[in-house]
């Protein structure tokens, strides 16, 4: 029985154009800095390249990927983004463990403590100076150590493993089995698809920071992809040096350089993110329903 | 823990008190591995979050890097003095607010009717290829999204001045010109995050009772008065708890967006707290100065954060912790 009165398909014509128009929108920078990366030198100088690539050439891209700098800050923020991750998971997760028991004497105020810097933080500078007194400005340790644990991330494993039911733990008790080995042997076998979206959500943290790179490390030797990119992006100026030494050696542009940049920084993340869809959003759900 | 013992020993008076201390002394000996467990992140946390929070003294000092906390001269309130009696602090914050209430008032309605519209559609791909697109920008940096948009809005060949030169009006310099910059600001901003902040109420919609829908049908209600009286309700909470939510961030206007997007001629509509802090504290070495005004957005947010949940615990019972 299917309504087809007026207001109805008013409705479905109203929601699929906004919808596609919205997708779009979405598309439309990326297919315009795509093009730009791909098209010849003198109709990007001129300003011609819209949506479509006009000519084609790959010598722009080739140029960003097989600079020596892109490589090094690519391997730098592929490094961070694996051993932070890492470290992340773990730390966060033996720490939402004991968090998830309650009736424990003292968890309550620990949480307390955890949750309060949800709210209150020292800010930028006093951050700084605490890490430069660790000494560990210029040290890629400074990118990772100091955001181990995000409190978010730490309270929806938490709650996950509050909706485990006990009796698992207490017949594995049973059995002999000790804290350690409950946790790494049925728990966290159990919280496959919690801890692949707190993954992903740092992955992507690691991958994306810019900004304490940016405080922290000035060795361009170290520079993570982000801060390499910036650089580049924010280098507005086509007659400075980057560019114009880019311009001098080979027939690619300034401008083509900064979109070829862009997209080459972007890859990764499209890549995996087909794959990562149906994690974030069954991990969107379990913050947002208990978070 | 041997506090915890010592306070039994000394208390024999209250043989309740002294029970139920040997019971919790017993269950935390029971379960030491767990508390094994908690001592790295209670490292963690106390060197990276509790630790910077005793550098925030330094907005009461003169503070020295070569004299330290302890060897740095003590002023009071005079750095707060100095921010108040600041024109450039004035028009800082004056930004922070702008920008940050154009965020709230046009960006928080999108995400909901996009929500609605996409509840509206009924071919399963369509829905599914126009989410997994509108998600992906959160999911990219700011840097990468900045240079997107840098070179979209360069006056010289960006998409957009093509446009604006095809039907005969001038090229803008978007991102050099304080008319525009902070519609920029907010654009970009919901063009990244629109998409991704509809989940939550794609979420709650989908935990509304179908018999519900099923009920209004037989009663004769078109679909537009099945949202207005169904959906709306339905996630009426999500949206309150989301809008107070994000009431608690209004000092936070974006620092990282507008870090890779403005530059000193718009420094005078654009720059925000955040950027400030880092201006003036790491490019200008102002420590004290830059901290007190850190110092001063942490406590505010802090307040909103709470009024928020105070809010929320009144209007909807329930609260955020």
């Amino acid at each position: 029985m299917k309504s087809t009165s007026l207001s109805d398909r008013c409705i479905d014509l109203f929601s699929y154009t906004v919808l596609t128009a919205m997708a779009l929108a979405t598309l439309l920078p990326f297919a315009n800095v795509l093009s730009k990366s791909v098209s010849e030198e003198w109709a990007v100088v001129s300003g011609k390249v819209g949506i479509f690539p006009i000519g084609f050439q790959l010598d722009t891209m080739q140029y960003v990927i097989t600079s020596s700098q892109f490589v090094r800050s690519f391997a730098v923020s592929a490094g961070i983004t694996a051993v932070g991750t890492l470290l992340s998971i773990l730390l966060t997760a033996i720490s939402a463990y004991p968090l998830s028991k309650r009736h424990l004497p003292g968890v309550g105020a620990i949480l307390v403590l955890y949750i309060f810097t949800m709210m209150f933080n020292g800010g930028i500078i006093p951050n700084y100076l605490l890490i430069r007194s660790l000494g560990l400005i210029n040290s890629l340790w400074s990118l990772i150590l100091p955001v181990m644990i995000s409190v978010f991330n730490l309270l929806v494993i938490k709650s996950y493993f509050e909706s485990l039911p006990e009796a698992l733990e207490d017949s594995a008790k049973m059995d002999g089995a000790r804290t350690f080995t409950i946790l790494f042997r049925i728990i966290l076998p159990l919280s496959g698809p919690v801890i692949a979206t707190i993954a992903l959500f740092y992955a992507v943290y690691f991958w994306n920071d810019f900004f304490n790179p940016m405080l922290y490390i000035s060795d361009p030797s170290l520079k993570p992809l982000q801060l390499y990119l910036r650089d580049i992006v924010m280098d507005a100026d086509s007659s400075s040096a980057i560019t114009k030494s880019v311009d001098d050696m080979m027939n690619v542009s300034g401008e083509g350089v900064r979109a070829a940049t862009v997209i080459a920084s972007t890859v990764p993340i499209v890549l995996v993110y087909p794959f990562l869809q149906k994690y974030f959003i069954k991990g969107v759900l379990i913050g947002s329903v208990k978070g | 823990m041997e506090t915890t013992t010592a306070n039994v020993k000394q208390q024999p008076a209250h043989p309740d008190f002294a029970a139920k201390s040997e019971s919790k002394w017993k269950l935390i000996v029971k379960n030491y591995e767990m508390y094994v467990l908690l001592l790295p992140g209670l490292v963690f946390l106390l060197l990276f979050k509790y630790t910077p929070m005793y550098g925030i003294l330094i907005a009461f000092q003169d503070f020295n890097i070569f004299d330290g906390i302890s060897g740095s001269k003590w002023v009071g309130l005079e750095q707060f003095r100095k921010l108040v009696y600041s024109d450039e602090f004035v028009q800082v914050f004056i930004n922070t607010l702008l920008i940050s209430l154009y965020k709230i008032v046009l960006l928080f309605p999108i995400p909901i009717i996009v929500a609605l519209l996409l509840n509206e559609v009924k071919r399963m791909l369509f829905k599914r290829t126009v989410q997994t697109i509108i998600y992906l920008p959160h999911f990219l940096s700011w840097v990468i999204i900045s240079g997107l948009f840098i070179n979209i809005l360069s006056p010289s060949g960006g998409l957009v001045n093509q446009i604006l030169q095809w039907i005969g009006l001038d090229p803008v310099s978007f991102l050099l010109d304080n008319r525009y910059f902070r519609s920029v600001v907010v654009f970009t901003a919901g063009w990244k995050e629109v998409g991704w902040n509809a989940i939550i109420f794609i979420a709650a919609i989908a935990g509304i009772e179908q018999e519900q829908y099923e009920a209004a049908a037989i009663d004769g209600a078109g679909r537009l008065k099945q949202m207005w009286h169904i959906t709306l309700p339905g996630i009426l909470p999500t949206i309150v708890l989301v809008f107070i939510l994000r009431i608690g961030h209004l000092l936070d206007a974006g620092t990282e967006q507008i870090l890779t997007m403005y530059n000193p001629v718009v420094y005078q509509t654009g720059d925000v707290i955040g950027t400030y802090v880092y201006r003036v504290g790491l490019g200008k070495m102002d420590y004290s100065f830059s901290t007190a005004v850190g110092l001063f957005n942490s406590v505010v947010g802090f307040l909103l954060i709470i009024l928020g949940n105070t809010l929320s615990r009144k209007l909807l019972k329930r609260s955020i912790w």
